[in-house]
């Protein structure tokens, strides 16, 4: 609630000039026009034409009616991404709770462990799943070899194993986007309520949650939107009910080529993310994300929240006597350490399959198989010999570097511009730049395909950094928006009655103490592009091929274990460079 | 059709509008294009174990016998987008480019192929599937049973699609592929419908027996990939899958054997991007490729038959027993008739999607 005092401290002086701090925003408003929504636009114009004729017609439209197929995967799609949301929430926040109040140095090192899923490409990480919770996979191997199943156990082509596989994926974008706010919660807070007499839980639930809800909307809408996407999981995870809408646009444009189909699928899809926009800004307001003071609402929102308080009041009192329940149990040295524990276990489950997959690289079979028959380096020295895999892992650390510099520049003064200004653009504005992560990427890939080919940059590096910027400005954007919302802008204004103009006071007031969330912008925008397919398919051409291109060609007739030898291959460049950056950072501190 | 129209038009408005900017931005690709006409050939293919294939068979006589060169990319497993995206834009990254039966069929009607200007007379031994207008097929693929051998004895192994749908006599874990193609023919099939009667397809029919079937369904795949894992795993013990996928299985050393009895088989081969500034030259190189001499090389990498039946004179006899197309396999499978799955696909991928959440 600090927030909003600070919020209403603030909002006359932006008040002066009214579209004042919103030319900030400009260069990427002007990027996301050129690159997202003229080529987008242009590709949906198709769903309200004709094929034969041009003219105007729904009835591409009208078809999505005639039957209830597409609206019973867009349920199914919601459900999946919904359950997603929730338990990297549920098994997030208290990863993301421990984290934070980590020392800072210990803090990077561990931060560098919640990231191990990131380096593993979504293709190999799908196929490690596979390979542990298959009937002959790793869980049933043992399992029945020590004789604590009597039955294989179903985990596979089933809405659990698409869980796995989703909520593998996205815990560590909601660890990521929750941790540099729960960072900036001020501990004494907590201490404050501790002299004043309540109790640790009353404590977490009545001071500490309340102001940890930015982070943790914040990493529920991206989240969510992102799972809306997600079609490698759910078609080599699930089972015959788990279809979602992506697989079903895709087969449009790929397949049966049916463009204006495609478009109205796609406006669907769109449509229902839309809606979440909105119903999230009424629960929550997309303000929660940037900082918007909520006035005039004030007296709903004050039934609201009594409401909320009477919630987290009775969440204190039962964890407060779950706690004192399992101290007595379990003795006060080992319910301390419950948290530790449960962390060890979730930092378990993020590296279970890159685990897996490490070992299979240096494998002598023709399979991925786990475990490995037996060990040799033949796959790496495919790799390694292979001119088109090298040069398809130097561009994608290139690109995926060049592309989060841009989408953390771009992103990072758009969420500085939204912060501070007061436009009832706002809302607009801050819709559009989400907008690329919820319009599914082969629309976008296709749009810009034809844009590029007009302007020269198909099969271009510049091309493939374009494309992918504008895929992870929204994830840069965000990020970067929930730690503005926790910053006190009077330090802005201190340094001003100090004698800083404006740009001595971004860069080194606002800059520094942002810098967490800058941090997992950048991270955010070059895992987007380092693990980033379908714009590569089209944007590359077959001819500037990137590294997940390479593997998803690589696996069309069969998987082979070259796929693990260069997850080896990145997976020990990426932690060098994190380790070597980390000390870098740390000698510079010291 | 005047989808593509209006892109192009538009093209057109915004290199006016563009001016300089636009032709600026092009100059340099078109220049050195136009250098390179002569000696340089892009070639699009299905990538992975493809590549070093084709290379020996096709793209290195090539370049030996006409001095072109011939570099190859990967394209996506369904090139339909970006080959029409290509011709649209008219930027043409490939020359010639594989396409199955159903990529030709969306492409021409389209009307995005170039013609390939060869004959029968061309390339005698072809088989008749094998040629059109605009296109050259070059290799078999086919979809067919496998299932374990340490499942299922020799003696009594299932040997029919029958026996893929009776799960008392034949009891185990089975996968189909989730998509109406193929696994509707299956269908048919097991409920007794001759080989060379399946078409046109009896709907109804077809999902009266998948419906017995469905509870029984341990995996639907999606992926080719995935296909292989499933089988060579031991995740299933029968399966509907590519004839290719089961032998590079099979070569690994996993207990698979395959069941060519009703399979049902396709055809891959070359298409030209309508418009192509090179066109001349990739119709030498796809004449080139019917060769039956060049189409037999290219199975000792892959277990694909050629189209070329002249080619098994020089392939083993032991290959030949892996291959679709050799004698004794094409004659216990049928065509997967193309004609009747592009006018129906669109309406069968929307009921067999409804069918398979139901």
């Amino acid at each position: 609630m600090t927030t909003t005092a600070v919020s209403h401290a603030v909002s006359p002086a932006p008040r002066r000039f009214r579209f004042g701090p919103l030319w900030l925003a400009a260069p990427g408003l002007a990027f996301l026009a050129v690159f997202f929504l003229v080529p987008v636009a242009r590709l949906m114009g198709l769903s309200l034409e004709d094929a034969d004729t041009g003219a105007l017609t729904m009835a591409h439209y009208a078809r999505i009616f005639d039957t209830d197929v597409y609206f019973r995967v867009l349920l199914i799609t919601f459900r999946i991404a919904a359950l997603t949301t929730l338990f990297s929430l549920l098994f997030g926040y208290p990863l993301a709770y421990w984290l934070a109040r980590l020392p800072e140095h210990r803090r990077g090192t561990m931060i560098l462990l919640v990231m191990v899923p990131f380096w593993t490409s979504y293709l190999v990480k799908s196929f490690a799943w596979v390979i542990v919770l298959g009937r002959t996979g790793v869980i049933n191997q043992i399992g029945m070899g020590t004789g604590l199943l009597s039955e294989p156990l179903e985990l596979l082509h089933n809405e659990f194993g698409v869980m796995v596989g989703m909520v593998h994926a996205m815990t560590p974008l909601a660890v990521l986007t929750m941790l540099p706010v729960m960072t900036g919660i001020d501990r004494r807070l907590t201490q404050a309520s501790g002299t004043l007499g309540a109790t640790p839980a009353k404590g977490f639930w009545l001071v500490y949650f309340p102001l940890s809800l930015p982070g943790a909307a914040a990493a529920g809408l991206l989240t969510f939107i992102s799972s809306l996407g997600f079609f490698i999981v759910p078609a080599l995870l699930g089972g015959r009910q788990q279809t979602m809408l992506a697989q079903l646009i895709i087969v449009q444009v790929q397949e049966i080529l049916n463009w204006a189909f495609a478009g109205a699928l796609a406006a669907l899809m769109l449509t229902t993310a839309l809606v979440t926009c909105w119903l999230y800004d009424r629960v929550f307001g997309l303000s929660s994300l940037s900082g918007e003071p909520s006035d005039g609402k004030s007296g709903r929102k004050g039934v609201l929240r009594g409401l909320g308080l009477a919630v987290l009041d009775a969440l204190a009192g039962v964890s407060s006597a779950v706690s004192t329940g399992a101290n007595r149990v379990l003795g006060q040295a080992v319910s301390t350490r419950m948290l530790a524990f449960y962390c060890a276990l979730m930092f378990a489950f993020l590296m279970l399959p890159t685990l897996v997959v490490l070992p299979i690289g240096f494998t002598s079979s023709q399979f991925l198989e786990f475990p490995p028959p037996g060990y040799g380096l033949d796959w790496f020295r495919t790799y390694f010999t292979s001119d088109l895999w090298v040069a398809a892992t130097i561009r994608s650390f290139g690109v995926a570097f060049a592309t989060a510099i841009v989408a953390t520049a771009i992103g990072g003064f758009a969420a500085l511009a939204l912060a501070r200004s007061n436009s009832r653009w706002r809302g607009l504005i801050f819709a559009l730049f989400l907008a690329p992560m919820i319009v599914p990427r082969i629309v976008i890939a296709v749009g810009l395909f034809y844009l590029f080919a007009q302007m020269g940059l198909v099969a271009t590096d510049v091309g493939l950094v374009i494309g992918h910027t504008v895929l992870a400005l929204p994830f840069a954007f965000v990020a970067i928006a929930a730690v503005l919302k926790s910053y006190d802008w009077r330090l802005d204004q201190a340094a001003a009655t100090l004698g800083a103009n404006r740009v001595q006071a971004l860069r080194f007031v606002t800059v520094p103490l942002i810098k967490s969330g800058l941090t997992a912008a950048f991270l955010f925008a070059f895992i987007t592009s380092f693990d980033e397919l379908t714009v590569a398919i089209f944007v590359s051409g077959g001819v500037k091929t990137t590294l997940p291109k390479q593997m998803w060609d690589d696996m069309i007739l069969q998987l082979n274990p070259t796929l693990a030898a260069v997850s080896v291959v990145v997976f020990i460049v990426v932690t060098t460079l994190l380790l070597a950056a980390e000390r870098l950072r740390r000698s510079s501190q010291a | 059709m005047t989808n593509d129209k209006r892109m192009l038009i538009d093209r057109r408005n915004l290199l006016k509008i563009g001016g300089g900017l636009g032709v600026a931005l092009a100059a340099p690709t078109i220049l050195t294009r136009t250098a390179w006409a002569n000696e340089q050939l892009t070639v699009a293919d299905p990538g992975g174990p493809y590549g070093p294939g084709y290379r020996k068979a096709f793209y290195d006589p090539f370049e030996k016998a006409t001095g072109i060169k011939v570099i190859n990319v990967a394209r996506d497993a369904e090139p339909t987008a970006q080959f029409r995206a290509m011709v649209e834009t008219q930027s043409y990254s490939w020359d010639v480019c594989t396409l199955t039966l159903s990529a030709r069929d969306i492409l021409e009607k389209r009307d995005l192929l170039e013609p390939i200007n060869l004959t029968a007379a061309d390339a005698p031994g072809l088989m008749p599937d094998s040629l059109t207008p605009v296109w050259l097929g070059i290799d078999v693929y086919s979809t067919i049973m496998a299932y374990r051998t340490d499942k299922f004895d020799a003696a009594k192994a299932p040997a029919s699609w029958t026996d893929f749908w009776n799960v008392e006599k034949f009891p185990g874990r089975r996968a189909l592929r989730k998509n109406p193609i193929d696994t509707l023919e299956q269908a048919l099939l097991a409920d007794g419908v001759a080989l060379d009667q399946l078409y046109p397809l009896d709907i109804e029919r077809a999902y009266a027996s998948l419906e017995k079937i469905k509870p029984h369904v341990d995996v639907w795949w999606t992926g080719g990939a995935q296909s292989s894992q499933l089988i060579q795993s031991g995740e299933v013990d029968l399966i509907a899958l590519w004839n290719a996928r089961a032998q590079a299985v099979i070569d690994g050393g996993a207990p698979v054997k395959i069941v060519w009895n009703q399979g049902l088989y396709s055809i891959e081969g070359w298409g030209i991007p309508k418009g192509s500034p090179r066109a001349e030259i990739a119709r030498q190189f796809v004449k080139f490729c019917a060769d039956p001499k060049q189409q037999a090389v290219f199975t000792e990498f892959l277990a694909y038959g050629p189209t070329n039946l002249k080619a098994y004179d020089s392939i083993p006899a032991e290959r030949a027993a892996a291959l679709p197309t050799s004698e004794a396999n094409l004659k216990l499978m049928t065509i997967a008739r193309e004609d009747w799955w592009s006018a129906h696909r669109s309406e069968m991928t929307e009921r067999f999607n409804a069918w398979i959440l139901g």
